[in-house]
């Protein structure tokens, strides 16, 4: 098992620095520079500049001190937020990235399971046909429309909840951003565990289980969830892509001072080391937890564990 | 009063009836079979008893429980039957226990839930019960997962899940089919040891175990009750033809073969072929060792054992499906060696091949006319449409098919009639060799009798050599002109078929007659022949590999393996072989 | 087995518990009277040569002062300097620093730390935005450029209290240049000690009101009062806290919410709404910047079509856009420099006084002038960079032409950098839009931005009447007659017509009625210095 696992982590590399140069020439690609405004230099001043930041340097010789540091853990400087580096930015934008991540896939997963539990048990009936239906919109609409109608009827309307995010609001600020990021996701998981649920309820072991007399709900908690949450398991992989790019977008739009913000900042800023730091950030991220999922998979499933 | 009694009981789905019209009774203590073909309702019978049919199901009638009124009642009052009241062992345990969960985890629950104990005590009684049903170590067993156990140490598992709570009736539906035939003279035994005066309801197809079993017998024929009465009685005087053509259509181990011996040339001969597989890691898994045979024109040899013989292997290693690691294979003077693609057309053409399972051998898509026709296009691709269409109809009719099945998909067919046209594809191209692998082993008692004989006549009419592989010793009997009995991938027995069945040279092949269960009621059901399970494959016992099990092995038999040498026309693996006198 | 693995599971669980609710909140200074002020984005830095944006140079100006500094109401005014003198030719001042200016450690602030400070910001090494601002001074622009050594700077300390500058040319504006961050004096010791990284909380120095306390980048700049500034008794608040908030309209809810003081803008719609809800609160006065379309007069159709410019120029109802289209308190652009620019009257458009029915007949007879009618449409790109008011106005402009004289004009909205790499490189741009906000309070500020060779001239405007009225200028020393030569200069650029003037910028803010000190002024400088809060809450 250990050694799988490092021969996984060794077979991302490769990935990673692919990213890394994509992301590279992509940023560089972008017309403007870091530097550019409206005020623009003068030429000397233009030129010093260059030179202090290095930008002035050929191409492969940038992204090859790039890639120097970045093995020493070194992500360099951010060209916007100039007292910062790229490491002291994110690791202070990420922590509330993660909160916010986390939440919604937490609140993904309960409610999802759940909706697609009770779906599955009442195959055919009202309540299956309605959850799907509301699975099936959480799905369709995109996440710009439902944040701020969410906003006009809970923060505006009915004041119940803050509408932007105001450092007294506390706790409650978490609230929006959290359901507006994790409702497609309840509605995939929902659909996906309805699925599996049905298929696992129409195994064999299942029917034995009743026959022992069980009860539905000890039927379903202790031999029918395990399973049926395999394929949701492995659809977590995906989710918590989509979680982290989703983020990107609900922060915009609740102003939120996460990660997704900077990257997007930092896109528009072209802020070169910003962007890459946060791109080589979120796809070492997602490589790690795809590894997660695959070491749940074997706790789930024992006989993947056992080979 | 009786325990159970089922009144006109009938199940419909979408107006068809599976059950019709169904009443019978079970009292406390009996033993009931329920026999009949597959589709006659024997299973759905046993769900309806435990309200585990799909929401589909109508049911009408009644079944009434100790009291109890079960049809149309509340998932409440049926839970507190289910395992209380009445237990089950379903078919398939790897299907039937939860491969996510402990299997200590699985049967505690059932404590748990019926109140049956509390604490620390529910583990222990657990850990009893799993001793009771034999299983050795059932601490450790505790612990396990299904997939760790042994197909035998599973059944007993279910067994143990079913008797736990301590029901008043057991219902087994097929238990022991998907085992192994000494493991289920085991476990059948061991069904009689342990159920003390549960009532016990034992579906089955093999007429050899409701004989043996049960004091009554029900038979069921498309849904409907045509004969009940006492196992005795309706063995000796059937009372419906049904019946009477489910007692003679059953391959019986106790009847001689009346076949006269071949004569023909030797066309294929295997000498100490050995295959193996690469397993997890790097281990190597010896499927089959140092196995040699021969067979002639119009012959039929028959390749028997249990799992983990090694007689698949053998020939799919043969047939150029999976590589030999040694040894050679020679097919009228030439060599069958290499991947099967890479081999001339014409060994491919006269070694054909019929599967356990027909509807999945036959691609889904295709009818049946392309389906016989695909073969010709390959090996004779100057035929014109028209000649290949009159090719595809005769070989129709060679397996009793009229051409109105040309135009059907595999899906449309039953069990039987898609091996028929598993049959027709395989001999369309006149081949000299037909290997069958279980091919019988899916089919109903009368649909079997007609595809052995549809084999036999083409054997009689064409000199065509069969290799037929079964673990079904009744139906070797019935078929075979020599049996080879391979053992853990190694050849035990090799003898002629009137020999081998009248004195077995070799203890395991005593063992696995012995096992079959002879649809005789009069006589007592012999005591299991062997003890324990086919060893794993990965880690052999030392020596002769059936020693373990083996009622008269010694030392050199742990420490040397024996050589298959010639003993009065037959051929024998065993250090004792003539010492002991095994016949019967 | 199992068990361990069931309390690695529980542990995991709680783990992820006190992840999940853990690190709600911020914290920041809340002790005694902190203003809390909303700020568009974070500064790019704290470091004063790196800096380069308006909220970077308004936080700095809380945390530093330079030798002159700005009222309320935009009056010029001493700060770090008690007085100065000006020599006869111009060309040298003399500045005296008080004696008890003090940096944030109980260190005094010497003239060496100016000095220092002025030659870290021509130095090349440093790569400081705005260098050139200071060109003025001997050997600046030579040290920029790398030819001679920073210690050439025409600029020095005889004692601790006195900064003497020496100029190349009379510049009479220099003053409002000092007020400017990039100007401010810098700790040597701090920048030797700490390297590039002086600029953070905890290692700043700061010689003015307030010290750096706390910066979560991306939320909030926290700012205490500085004990050791020279005049902190005259401090009213104990605290400021610079909250980020990029959206407007989440800045305008925090507001709302009272939990910011200032805002730093106001959200662009519903302008009337606000006005009428909040009256005096709203805080709306003109300021130094201008918003327009500059022709790229390196191509056709406008390279050599002074009338087509001038038609076009005048078929725009400015009125109309800032009133109507606008209609946030900004005021229609007839000239180049905005109003209110300190010694200056800008010039306005010959036709500035015309009735617009007037106006737009002379329009169509000068685009017939120049060559195009209905027969001949022109057709142009009119480039914009992605923002809502600049489609509204462009929108606007389009229909404007057309129905005024029948031109087809293509909209193209671009990103922000696009669209400025599309006017450097001036190879496809047609009519752009674009804006100037001037760093210092002088005309000189906008009209050397059309000067020929700046980097700043979009429209590659070269006119050689109006380098030598620009030159002459630049040499004079009484101001009166400065300020003709700028006015002329500006008379004859407009005529021109290389760009279209369309409107001037106006500062917005909320300002709540506890918040006391605030002034209105065109450079839109709010010192949290002059800033007092009241206690009731």
């Amino acid at each position: 098992m250990l050694r799988y696992t490092l021969l996984r982590v060794l077979g991302a590399i490769p990935t990673l620095l692919l990213v890394i140069a994509l992301a590279f020439l992509m940023v560089h690609a972008a017309p403007g520079g870091p530097f550019d405004d409206e005020r623009a230099l003068p030429a000397d001043v233009a030129a010093n500049i260059e030179r202090a930041y290095r930008l002035d340097e050929p191409l492969p010789r940038q992204f090859a001190r790039y890639l120097s540091g970045l093995v020493r853990g070194d992500l360099g400087p951010s060209y916007r937020y100039r007292d910062y580096t790229v490491s002291e930015l994110i690791g202070a934008a990420f922590p509330l990235s993660l909160q916010l991540g986390a939440m919604a896939m937490a609140l993904a997963i309960v409610v999802g399971v759940c909706a697609g539990t009770v779906a599955a048990l009442q195959q055919g009936t009202y309540l299956d046909r309605t959850v799907m239906a509301f699975s099936m919109t959480g799905i369709s609409i995109p996440v710009f429309v439902v944040a701020p109608v969410l906003v006009l009827f809970f923060a505006v309307k009915l004041h119940w909840l803050p509408a932007g995010w105001s450092s007294s609001a506390g706790a409650s600020r978490m609230v929006l951003p959290v359901i507006t990021l994790a409702l497609p996701q309840i509605a995939y998981i929902a659909r996906l565990t309805r699925a599996s649920m049905i298929d696992v309820l129409g195994r064999d072991f299942i029917r034995t289980a009743r026959a022992q007399g069980l009860g539905t709900l000890t039927v379903v908690r202790l031999h029918a969830l395990k399973p049926a949450m395999l394929p949701v398991l492995s659809y977590m992989g995906p989710a918590i892509a989509a979680i982290v790019t989703g983020s990107v977008v609900v922060e915009e739009i609740f102003g939120i001072p996460g990660l997704g913000q900077f990257f997007i900042r930092a896109a528009l800023n072209r802020d070169y080391t910003l962007v890459l730091g946060i791109v080589v950030f979120y796809a070492a991220l997602i490589v790690l937890l795809n590894l997660i999922v695959d070491v749940l998979y074997g706790a789930i499933d024992p006989r993947v564990r056992y080979r | 009063m009786s325990l159970l009694k089922v009144s006109e009981l009938s199940i419909r789905y979408n107006k068809t009836a599976v059950v019709d019209a169904l009443s019978f009774s079970i009292n406390r203590g009996e033993s009931v079979g329920l026999v009949g073909e597959s589709g006659s309702g024997k299973s759905q019978t046993a769900l309806a008893l435990l309200g585990l049919l799909p929401q589909q199901a109508s049911v009408t009638g009644s079944i009434r429980f100790d009291g109890t009124e079960l049809v149309s009642a509340s998932e409440q009052t049926l839970d507190r039957i289910r395992a209380r009241r009445i237990g089950i062992v379903f078919q398939d345990p790897m299907q039937a226990l939860n491969p996510y969960l402990r299997v200590g985890r699985q049967l505690r629950e059932i404590l748990v839930r019926h109140k049956l104990a509390h604490g620390a005590e529910i583990d222990e009684r657990v850990i009893e019960m799993l001793g009771r049903v034999g299983l050795s170590d059932a601490r450790r067993q505790f612990h396990a997962y299904p997939h760790q156990l042994s197909g035998g140490m599973r059944q007993r598992v279910m067994l143990a899940s079913a008797l736990i709570a301590e029901p008043d009736l057991l219902i087994g539906d097929e238990p022991t089919t998907a085992l192994d035939v000494t493991v289920q003279a085991q476990i059948l035994e061991l069904l009689e040891e342990v159920r003390d005066d549960t009532a016990l309801l034992l579906i089955t197809h093999d007429l050899g175990v409701v004989a043996g079993h049960c004091e009554r017998m029900l038979v069921l024929e498309k849904g409907r009750l045509v004969d009940a009465g006492a196992t005795t009685s309706l063995f000796a005087s059937p009372g419906h033809a049904h019946t009477r053509l489910l007692l003679d259509a059953a391959p019986r181990i106790d009847r001689a073969s009346s076949l006269s011996p071949a004569t023909g040339a030797s066309i294929l001969g295997i000498e100490a072929v050995s295959v193996s597989y690469k397993a997890f890691g790097n281990e190597q898994l010896q499927a089959v060792y140092d196995v040699s045979l021969s067979l002639r024109s119009g012959e039929t040899v028959a390749i028997v054992g249990e799992s983990g013989s090694g007689k698949s292997s053998l020939v799919r290693a043969m047939l150029g499906l999976v590589p030999m690691r040694s040894g050679r294979a020679v097919y009228a003077g030439a060599p069958l060696e290499g991947p099967v693609e890479h081999r001339v057309k014409a060994q491919r053409r006269d070694l054909q091949l019929i599967f356990q399972d027909p509807v999945s051998a036959l691609n889904p898509h295709m009818r049946v006319q392309s389906i016989i026709g695909e073969s010709l296009l390959v090996h004779e691709p100057g035929l014109s449409s028209q000649a290949r269409r009159e090719r595809v109809a005769a070989a129709l009719g060679q397996v009793g098919l009229g051409d109105e099945y040309l135009g059907r998909y595999p899906h449309e067919l039953s069990g039987g009639q898609a091996q028929r046209v598993a049959i027709a594809r395989a001999l369309v191209l006149g081949p000299k060799i037909l290997i069958c692998d279980e091919a019988v082993a899916a089919l109903d008692g009368s649909v079997r009798e007609q595809v052995l004989a549809l084999l036999l006549k083409a054997q009689q009419d064409t000199g065509l050599a069969i290799i037929f592989i079964s673990h079904d010793l009744a139906v070797v009997r019935a078929i075979s002109h020599r049996v080879v009995v391979l053992y853990m991938g190694r050849l035990v027995e090799v003898a002629d078929n009137a020999p081998l069945f009248s004195r077995p040279r070799h203890p395991y092949t005593r063992g696995l007659i012995d096992a079959v269960p002879v649809p005789n009621p009069v006589v007592a059901p012999k005591k299991a022949p062997l003890r324990g399970e086919v060893s794993s494959l990965l880690d052999p016992p030392s020596g002769c590999v059936f020693h373990p099990r083996c009622n008269y092995a010694t030392e050199i038999c742990k420490s040397k393996l024996p050589a298959a040498r010639n003993l009065r026309g037959a051929r024998v693996a065993c250090h004792h072989a003539d010492e002991i006198d095994m016949s019967l | 087995m199992t068990h361990t693995r069931k309390l690695a599971a529980q542990a995991l669980f709680v783990a992820l518990l006190l992840v999940l609710l853990g690190g709600c909140s911020e914290r920041s200074v809340d002790a005694g009277l902190v203003l809390q002020r909303g700020l568009p984005a974070d500064p790019e830095s704290l470091d004063q040569h790196k800096a380069r944006s308006i909220q970077a140079a308004d936080v700095l100006r809380d945390i530093g002062e330079g030798l002159v500094g700005y009222s309320p109401t935009g009056l010029l005014m001493p700060a770090a300097a008690e007085r100065w003198e000006v020599s006869a030719d111009g060309l040298t001042y003399t500045f005296h620093l008080r004696e008890q200016a003090r940096w944030s450690n109980g260190d005094k602030v010497t003239a060496g730390h100016f000095v220092f400070g002025l030659r870290r910001l021509v130095a090349p090494a440093t790569g400081a935005f705005y260098a050139n601002l200071l060109a003025a001074v001997v050997n600046a622009p030579e040290i920029v450029a790398g030819e001679l050594p920073v210690d050439a700077l025409g600029a020095e300390a005889p004692d601790d209290l006195t900064l003497v500058l020496k100029l190349a040319r009379p510049t009479p504006y220099l003053l409002s240049l000092l007020a400017h961050p990039s100007t401010f004096p810098l700790h040597p010791a701090s920048v030797a000690k700490f390297g590039e990284r002086f600029a953070r909380p905890g290692k700043l120095l700061s010689n003015g009101a307030f010290v750096l306390q706390a910066w979560v980048p991306g939320s909030l700049l926290a700012l205490r009062r500085n004990e050791y500034y020279w005049n902190n008794a005259a401090t009213a608040l104990d605290g400021v806290n610079y909250h980020v908030v990029i959206q407007d309209s989440a800045e305008l809810n925090r507001y709302r919410a009272g939990e910011l003081h200032v805002t730093s803008t106001v959200p662009p719609d519903n302008f009337a709404g606000l006005r009428a809800q909040y009256g005096s609160e709203l805080h709306v006065a003109p300021y130094l910047g201008l918003y327009y379309y500059g022709f790229n007069l390196l191509r056709e159709p406008f390279k050599s079509n002074a009338t087509l410019r001038k038609a076009l120029s005048m078929a725009v109802d400015r009125e109309m856009l800032a009133e109507k289209v606008l209609g946030r308190g900004e005021a229609p652009a007839y000239s180049f420099v905005p109003p209110g620019v300190d010694n200056y009257l800008p010039t306005v458009f010959s036709f500035t006084p015309l009735t617009k029915h007037e106006r737009e007949t002379l329009a169509r007879r000068l685009y017939k002038e120049a060559g195009y009618g209905e027969a001949k449409p022109l057709k142009i790109e009119l480039r914009y960079n992605t923002s809502d008011t600049n489609k509204k106005i462009a929108v606007s402009i389009q229909s404007m032409w057309r129905d005024v004289l029948g031109v087809e004009t293509t909209l193209i909205n671009e990103e922000f950098q696009v669209l400025l790499a599309n006017m450097r490189d001036a190879e496809v741009t047609q009519v752009f839009r674009s804006s100037w906000i001037g760093d210092y309070n002088d005309a000189h500020t906008f009209l050397s931005t059309l000067q020929a060779g700046t980097a700043t001239n979009m429209p590659r405007y070269a006119s050689a009447d109006y380098e030598s009225l620009m030159k002459r200028a630049a040499e004079q020393v009484d101001l009166g007659r400065r300020r003709l030569y700028l006015e002329e200069a500006e008379r004859v650029m407009l005529a021109d017509h290389p760009v279209i003037p369309l409107y001037f910028y106006v500062s917005r803010h909320l300002v709540s009625p506890k918040v006391g000190g605030w002034g209105d002024n065109v450079l839109d400088y709010h010192y949290s210095q002059h800033l007092s809060l009241s206690a009731t809450d």
